[in-house]
């Protein structure tokens, strides 16, 4: 090789890796974000399995096996025995699928799957991949502590032996699973970039150690692993919400002077609207929410709401529903009528009621509105006005109907969030079988913000003590908002949890929740509510060591504690699921109670960091139990695994 | 640090290679054989000296539930001789409920001697259930050559327990 060469060699390589550093910056805030990245998508793998979970996928498959074949209608039925599956729209006898823009996103994925089984055999093209992923994995994480050598050399082992076990247990996958596959192999990469996404936003408020160990949490003990490899909306919300909360707090943020920056502040800020914006393609009712919440914290705080940053906000906004208009108007002929809105077949569950109230009443508040505008207004005006009015209810009502619910039916509230058990309401459509959690049964580590609600109440009650005016306080309260980006974002976060709680109330509990999946998003709210609170935060990093020995114990023993008890036992599904539900809750409840002490004494910070660590475990537990033993379905893309399952008892 | 990036080169080498030897372009070997031939199943014969069912099975209330599961206790079946893959079918009638269901189980070459076959656990709804015990029938049926032949068929006395 002469010189020359070698060194022109040299420099496209010093240019790739600038790129490769770039790229990995840009998209996940760094090498930090990447090992999160590598992390989620190796521990999502493991669960995952090529098949359909929940019944209504086979609308979303069949409709993105069609579009892969350039339509919006759903051609044929690729997946299952019929078009008629819950969610599938109808119009003029052609059905149509939804979350377009999910399916649109998992096309390269698709692509790029096709591509690779030109050369590798689908039932391998996984498990090489997954391995490849460890090699990479390990280099990375060795390189962050500073440990390379060892770091490279564990992956490349682990990814060696992980891929030859595989290899030496393979199936064949047949070529028909792999737009299903694509469809789940995109929601895997989306929760991955959930995750560096909450890295990248608690890693600029409180550090790098931090950043990582929060997104750590949400993958591994939270339910949000669980959705990561069921091709369903939920990943994507979660990916949508985490940016549109990350780009907001950098529209606060940051100082002019920072440099290395992509976008400036108000790029910031117009890309929050333009995330919500996305999400309208996915879906039309969650976006709203987004929406609404977004606006409520933004224009108040917003450093300057002048008539260039408005007109930027709003030329992105504008372009970015432009997806969502035009696939509304391919798929329904109307631009704001999305596909959710067709007449369907999806019409077969009930929600579960408790007497609440009829829906259809609670909106009487627009009549009342038309009447006085009919008295007051020129008869022509009251068509236009009144078509307003009805547009704008339609778009206000699930807030209201989601208030009252809470109000008149606190039961229904209560067996969302802390005690699901047996619901005469859903359980036909369950099989009889107790399979749904609540929130806190699937995720008890989410009881821990109970700290905030006690160290804000406690602050509240010394300022009223101090004799300072409400108003006084308010305007400090707002000024804080105003001044600080981590109050605002905080309460952001708040906003959006509150208001997509208040959009889907009205129809919860409901059946195939699985872990209350509709308030999904409560999850990386409550593992930023526990980072963003004081009390929490030194009780955790003071005693970070205690929680983790906590977490390991409880997912060492605690994982096979459970296989135990279902085999011993011999224990339905649905008594499985409640066996996690009750430890989850009575772990919840002492982690409440330690929380709650956290504002007033910092004695109790290591039983808090040692109750955090038990039920992050229980959450862990739920998602490798329920990966490897309560649902058994389709083909596990790493065999090996499906092989371990076989070992271990059924439900 | 030379010799973990030497490692990990070995790695990425093994793992490509191996795949793309395996893969349909290459073709080299195929590691991805199925594990059994679905394409006869059903054809073949069996010889049943014996047949084993439980005398009772449990109709129980769950755990945190108003649903009760129904557990039927393993069958057993004794094949002195087999030829191909013939299936049993292992099925709980209740009639009184309106109740049946059965499990389909796949024999194989190597299965002679006692071979004991399963029933899937089931879920009733609790108003279904009304009466302290119900009557019902549990049969295990050979299918072959798209013919059958009924092995055995005794009442059952399902229980049900609080």
């Amino acid at each position: 090789m002469s010189l020359t060469t070698r060194e022109g060699w040299q420099a496209t390589r010093e240019r790739a890796s600038t790129l490769r550093a770039t790229a990995v910056r840009i998209l996940l805030g760094g090498q930090p974000g990447l090992v999160v990245f590598l992390g989620t998508l190796v521990f999502a793998g493991l669960s995952w399995r090529v098949g359909v979970f929940i019944t209504d996928t086979y609308t979303l498959a069949n409709a993105f096996a069609s579009l892969s074949e350039g339509g919006f209608a759903v051609e044929g039925a690729v997946y299952g025995d019929s078009l008629e599956t819950p969610g599938m729209g109808v119009r003029d006898g052609r059905y149509y699928g939804r979350n377009y823009g999910q399916l649109v996103v998992s096309l390269p994925a698709l692509w790029l799957l096709e591509a690779s089984t030109m050369v590798a055999d689908p039932g391998l093209v996984f498990a090489a991949g997954w391995s490849l992923l460890v090699v990479a994995l390990g280099r990375e994480a060795g390189r962050l502590v500073e440990r390379p050598a060892l770091g490279t050399s564990a992956g490349a082992v682990c990814g060696l032996v992980g891929f030859l076990g595989n290899a030496a247990v393979a199936r064949p996958l047949a070529d028909r699973m792999l737009a299903l596959a694509a469809m789940q192999l995109t929601a895997l990469v989306v929760t991955a970039l959930a995750a560096a996404t909450l890295y990248r936003l608690l890693a600029r408020i409180h550090g790098d150690r931090v950043g990582l160990v929060a997104a750590a949490v949400m993958v591994v003990a939270t339910p949000v692993g669980f959705w990561a490899s069921v091709p369903k909306r939920h990943a994507f919300t979660i990916a949508l919400v985490l940016s549109v909360w990350y780009a907001f707090y950098r529209s606060r943020s940051q100082s002019t002077a920072e440099t290395g920056s992509a976008l400036s502040p108000l790029g910031f800020r117009a890309l929050a609207y333009g995330l919500v914006g996305l999400t309208t393609w996915l879906h039309a009712g969650e976006a709203f929410g987004l929406f609404v919440a977004l606006v409520v914290v933004d224009l108040p705080t917003a450093p300057s709401n002048d008539r260039r940053s408005l007109a930027v906000v709003a030329a992105v906004f504008a372009l970015s529903l432009v997806p969502f208009l035009l696939t509304n108007a391919a798929v329904s002929g109307d631009p704001l009528r999305p596909p959710r809105m067709l007449e369907g077949f999806s019409e077969v569950g009930t929600s579960g009621e408790f007497g609440g109230a009829d829906p259809a009443s609670s909106t009487g508040a627009d009549g009342l509105v038309k009447s006085l505008t009919e008295l007051a207004l020129p008869p022509a005006f009251v068509g236009p006005v009144h078509a307003g009015i009805d547009r704008w209810s339609v778009l206000m009502s699930p807030f209201f109907r989601g208030t009252l619910r809470v109000v008149e039916n606190p039961e229904a509230v209560y067996r969302t969030v802390v005690r699901g058990g047996y619901i005469p309401g859903t359980a036909p459509e369950n099989n009889y079988e107790t399979t749904d959690l609540t929130v806190l049964e699937a995720g008890p580590l989410v009881a821990a913000v109970v700290a905030i609600g006690v160290s804000t109440l406690r602050r509240g009650v010394r300022g009223f003590r101090t004799g300072r005016p409400l108003s006084a306080s308010v305007r400090a309260a707002l000024d804080r908002w105003r001044t600080s980006s981590g109050t605002a974002t905080d309460v952001l976060v708040l906003l959006t949890a509150v208001s997509v709680f208040l959009l889907y109330v009205q129809k919860l509990p409901t059946h195939a929740q699985v872990t209350a999946r509709y308030l999904l998003v409560f999850y990386p709210a409550a593992v930023y509510g526990i980072v963003r609170s004081w009390p929490l935060r030194r009780a955790l990093t003071g005693h970070g060591r205690t929680a983790l020995w906590a977490w390991s114990g409880g997912v060492l023993l605690g994982a096979q504690l459970f296989v135990v008890v279902v085999a011993a036992g011999s224990l339905g599904l649905g008594e499985a699921f409640q066996v996690h539900a009750l430890a989850g809750l009575s772990v919840a409840l002492v982690l409440a109670l330690f929380a709650a002490t956290g504002p007033f004494t910092d004695s109790f910070d290591r039983l808090t960091a040692l109750f955090a660590g038990l039920a992050g475990a229980l959450g862990t537990d739920f998602l490798l139990l329920s990966g490897l033993v309560y649902f058994q379905y389709g083909q596990y893309v790493l065999p090996a695994l499906g092989e371990f399952a076989r070992l271990l008892p059924s439900v | 640090m030379d010799r973990s990036r030497g490692l990990s080169a070995v790695a990425v080498t093994v793992i490509l290679g191996v795949t793309l030897a395996s893969g349909p372009a290459v073709g080299l070997v195929d590691l991805t054989q199925p594990r059994f031939d679905p394409g006869n199943i059903g054809q073949g014969n069996a010889t049943v000296s014996e047949v084993r069912t439980p005398a009772t099975v449990q109709l129980k209330q769950g755990l945190e539930t108003e649903s009760y599961y129904l557990e039927t206790p393993d069958a057993g079946i004794r094949v002195t001789a087999i030829q191909g893959r013939p299936t049993v079918a292992y099925k709980l009638a209740i009639p009184s409920m309106g109740y049946s269901r059965g499990t389909t189980h796949f024999l194989g070459p190597d299965d002679t001697g006692w071979v004991s076959l399963s029933l899937a656990r089931d879920t009733l709804p609790g108003d279904r259930v009304s009466a302290s015990s119900y009557e019902g029938t549990l049969s295990v049926t050979l299918r072959y050559n798209g013919t059958e032949r009924v092995l055995s068929e005794r009442p059952v006395t399902v229980e049900v327990v609080e």
